[in-house]
C-alpha cells in the first residue's frame, strides 16, 4: 500500500521565557493510503504541534516529513504552499471559514487557487456540499450556519482538490454531542470512500472508529 | 474573486470603512485643490494676458503694467517708433487714472482708462456700442460703475478730473454719453471702471498727463516671435520696460511662490493623511483577520494572493475616496476661488484653481500609488505571519 505520510525523528522546540521548551521529542510515524489514524493524548502532549508539522504549517527543529515521497524540509514557501493546496486537506477545530464568502464560495476557494475554471469549481463545490448534506445551504454565509454545518462546509473545502491526506485538528472540539456524531459519521464515510485521515482528538468515539490510534505523552508517542 | 472578496471585506465593517473613505475623500479633495492651485493661477493669468491677442506690454521703466501710478511721456512718438518694428502689428496706449463721476445726483470715484478706440486690449463690449476713432464725447461703463451710478446706455454722465492744488477745484469737467457697457478684463471684482477716449482721459488727468500713457499694449505678428521682439524693443527703447507675456507670467510666478509652497506642503500633507488612513485601516483589518489569513495560507493560498488581496482593499478604498474627493475638491475649489478672487487688486477674471486634465491625472495617479503603497506593510505582514501560531491564537 502506498505510503502517504512518513515522519522521522520529529522534534520541535519553542523558546519560552528565555529557555527552550520541547513540544515534540523524536516522533516517527508512517501513514499508508486509506488509513484512518487518530492521534490522542492529554493537552500539551504535542499532538496539535505534530499535526502542524505533518501538514507543513510549521517546520520541525529536527527530523523530516515526507508527503507522497516529497520531503517538506527545504522546500521553498511557494512549493510548500502548492503541496498543501494539492495534496493536503485541513479541518480545524474552529472551522476557520471566511465570513464574507458563502458556503459554496468557501468550498470553491482552494479550487480557485488551483486555477480550476469557475463553472467547474462551482459544480464541484455543489457536489461536495451535497456530499456533506448541505446542498441547500450553499448560498448561506458562515454566520447563518450552525457549528456542525460550518464544520461540514470546512470538510467539503478540505476535500475540494481531492487531497491525498486529510488532517483534522479536534474536528468535534467545538460541537455538541449530536453534531459531533454527524461529523464522525461523515469521517467514517470519507474513510470508507478511501480518504486517508489523520485526526487529532480528545474524543474517544474517534479513537473507537479509527483504524489506528497513536497515543502521545510529553511530546513522544507513548505506545 | 479577489476584487469582490476585498469589497465584501471592506463592507464587513461599513461604518469604519465609510469613515476611512470619507477621510481619503477629504485628503483627495485637498490634494486636488492644491494641484489646481499650484499652477492654476499662473495658467489663468497667462490666458488672461493672451485673451485679446496683445503679446507685449510697454510700461514705465522699472515697473510692471498698472503696478504703480507712473506714466510714460511722449507716447505718440514712442508708439510710432514701436510700430516701425517689422514684427509689430498694433500698439494700444492706455492711460489709467482716477476720476470723479456723477449721474443723477450720485457721485463716486471711478477708475478711468483712456484708450485708443481703434486698438485696445482691456475690455470686451457687452452691449451698446464701442467707442469709435475720433469720438470725443463717448464713454463706456463697466457693470459695477453702471450699477452704482444708476446710468445706462444713452445717459450722460459728468466726469471731473484731478483737483488743481492752486485753485482747489477740479481742473476740468466733461459731460460724456454712455455708448456701451463693457467688461474690463483686468479689473478687480466690483471695481467701478470706465473707458474714455485717450485724449479725454489725458485732459481730465491734468496738464501733466498730456501725451502720456500708463502702458502700451503691443500686438506682434505671432507668438513665436514674442520673446525676440521684446528683446529687440527693449534694446531699442531702454527708457521703458518691455515685457512679453512670458516675462509677465514669470514675474507673477515669482510673486506667487508662496502659493506654490503652500500647495506643495498641503498636497504632501494630503498624501501623508491618505497613507495614514489607508495604512491604519489595513493594519487593523489584517490584525483582525490574522486567523483567516492563516487559514488561507494553510489551505494553500499563495502569499502573492494574500498580498494582492490586502493591496486591492487599499486600492478600492483609495479609488472610491478619490472619486468622492474629486467632486468634493471641485466644489471646494469653486468656493475658495470665489473668496480668493474677491481680494482687492486682483483681476476678477483670473482663477486660482484651474482644472486641467494632466495635473488632475497626475494627482489621481499619485493618490492611487500612495493608497497602494500604504497597504504594503500590512500586506507583507499578512503574507509572512507564521501560520501555525496564528491559527492557534485566532479564529475568524
Amino acid at each position: 500500500m502506498t505510503t502517504v505520510l512518513e515522519a522521522r525523528d520529529l522534534e520541535r522546540r519553542h523558546p519560552l521565557d528565555g529557555r527552550e521548551v520541547s513540544a515534540l521529542r523524536g516522533v516517527s510515524l508512517t501513514v499508508k493510503a486509506g488509513e484512518y489514524v487518530a492521534i490522542v493524548g492529554p493537552s500539551g502532549s504535542g499532538k496539535s504541534t505534530l499535526l502542524t508539522l505533518l501538514g507543513g504549517l510549521d517546520l520541525p527543529t529536527a527530523g523530516s516529513v515526507q508527503i507522497l515521497g516529497t520531503a517538506l524540509e527545504g522546500l521553498p514557501d511557494r512549493a510548500l504552499t502548492r503541496l498543501r493546496l494539492e495534496r493536503i486537506g485541513f479541518v480545524f477545530q474552529r472551522f476557520h471559514l471566511l465570513p464574507v464568502l458563502t458556503a459554496r464560495e468557501n468550498v470553491e476557494l482552494p479550487m480557485a487557487e488551483m486555477g480550476v475554471p469557475p463553472a467547474a469549481r462551482r459544480a464541484r463545490a455543489l457536489e461536495l456540499l451535497e456530499y456533506v448534506g448541505l446542498a441547500e445551504r450553499a448560498g448561506h454565509r458562515p454566520t447563518q450556519l450552525s457549528g456542525g454545518e460550518m464544520q461540514r462546509v470546512a470538510i467539503a473545502r478540505a476535500l475540494a482538490n481531492r487531497p491525498a491526506l486529510l488532517l483534522a485538528d479536534e474536528p468535534t472540539g467545538e460541537l455538541d454531542v449530536a453534531t459531533s456524531r454527524e461529523i464522525l459519521a461523515l469521517f467514517r464515510r470519507l474513510h470508507a470512500d478511501g480518504t486517508t485521515l489523520v485526526v487529532v482528538t480528545h474524543d474517544e468515539r474517534v479513537t473507537a472508529e479509527a483504524s489506528r490510534v497513536i497515543r502521545m505523552l510529553d511530546g513522544r508517542i507513548a505506545d | 474573486m479577489t476584487w469582490s472578496w476585498a469589497l465584501r471585506d471592506l463592507l464587513r465593517h461599513p461604518v469604519r470603512s465609510a469613515l476611512s473613505l470619507l477621510g481619503v475623500a477629504v485628503a483627495a479633495a485637498l490634494l486636488l485643490d492644491m494641484v489646481m492651485l499650484s499652477g492654476g493661477i499662473e495658467r489663468s493669468f497667462g490666458q488672461l494676458l493672451r485673451s485679446r491677442g496683445y503679446q507685449l506690454r510697454v510700461s514705465p521703466l522699472g515697473t510692471l503694467p498698472f503696478d504703480t501710478e507712473a506714466t510714460m511721456g511722449g507716447v505718440t512718438a514712442l508708439s510710432a517708433a514701436l510700430r516701425r518694428d517689422a514684427a509689430v502689428m498694433e500698439v494700444a496706449p492706455i492711460l489709467g487714472t482716477t476720476l470723479q463721476g456723477e449721474h443723477g445726483g450720485v457721485a463716486l470715484a471711478l477708475v478711468a482708462y483712456g484708450v485708443e478706440p481703434a486698438a485696445q486690449g482691456i475690455y470686451t463690449l457687452e452691449r451698446g456700442n464701442d467707442l469709435t476713432p475720433g469720438d470725443r464725447t463717448g464713454v463706456l461703463l463697466g457693470e459695477p460703475a453702471l450699477l452704482r451710478l444708476g446710468a445706462d446706455v444713452g445717459d450722460t454722465i459728468v466726469l471731473r478730473g484731478r483737483l488743481d492744488p492752486q485753485l482747489a477745484d477740479a481742473s476740468s469737467e466733461v459731460a460724456l454719453v454712455v455708448r456701451g457697457i463693457v467688461r474690463f478684463l483686468y479689473d478687480a471684482r466690483d471695481q467701478p471702471s470706465i473707458a474714455t477716449p485717450l485724449a479725454v482721459a489725458q485732459r481730465l488727468a491734468g496738464a501733466e498727463a498730456t501725451d502720456r500713457a500708463s502702458v502700451l499694449m503691443v500686438r506682434v505678428t505671432d507668438d513665436a516671435t514674442m520673446g525676440a521682439t521684446a528683446a529687440r524693443l527693449r534694446a531699442a527703447h531702454p527708457e521703458v520696460a518691455v515685457n512679453s507675456i512670458d516675462d509677465l507670467v514669470a514675474q507673477f510666478r515669482l510673486r506667487l511662490t508662496y502659493f506654490r509652497q503652500l500647495s506643495l506642503i498641503l498636497g504632501s500633507i494630503a498624501l501623508v493623511v491618505t497613507v495614514l488612513l489607508v495604512g491604519t485601516l489595513l493594519a487593523i483589518t489584517v490584525n483582525e483577520r490574522s486567523g483567516e489569513i492563516a487559514t488561507l495560507r494553510a489551505i494553500g493560498v499563495a502569499r502573492e494572493r494574500i498580498v494582492s488581496q490586502v493591496l486591492v482593499q487599499g486600492l478600492l478604498l483609495t479609488v472610491a475616496g478619490g472619486a468622492l474627493g474629486l467632486l468634493l475638491g471641485l466644489g471646494t475649489a469653486r468656493w475658495l476661488d470665489a473668496i480668493l478672487t474677491s481680494f482687492p487688486g486682483l483681476p476678477a477674471a483670473i482663477s486660482f484653481f484651474v482644472a486641467e486634465p494632466k495635473p488632475i491625472a497626475t494627482a489621481a495617479a499619485t493618490l492611487l500609488l500612495t493608497g497602494l503603497l500604504a497597504g504594503v506593510p500590512s500586506a507583507w505582514r499578512a503574507a509572512s505571519a507564521p501560520i501555525a501560531s496564528a491559527l492557534r491564537s485566532d479564529a475568524p
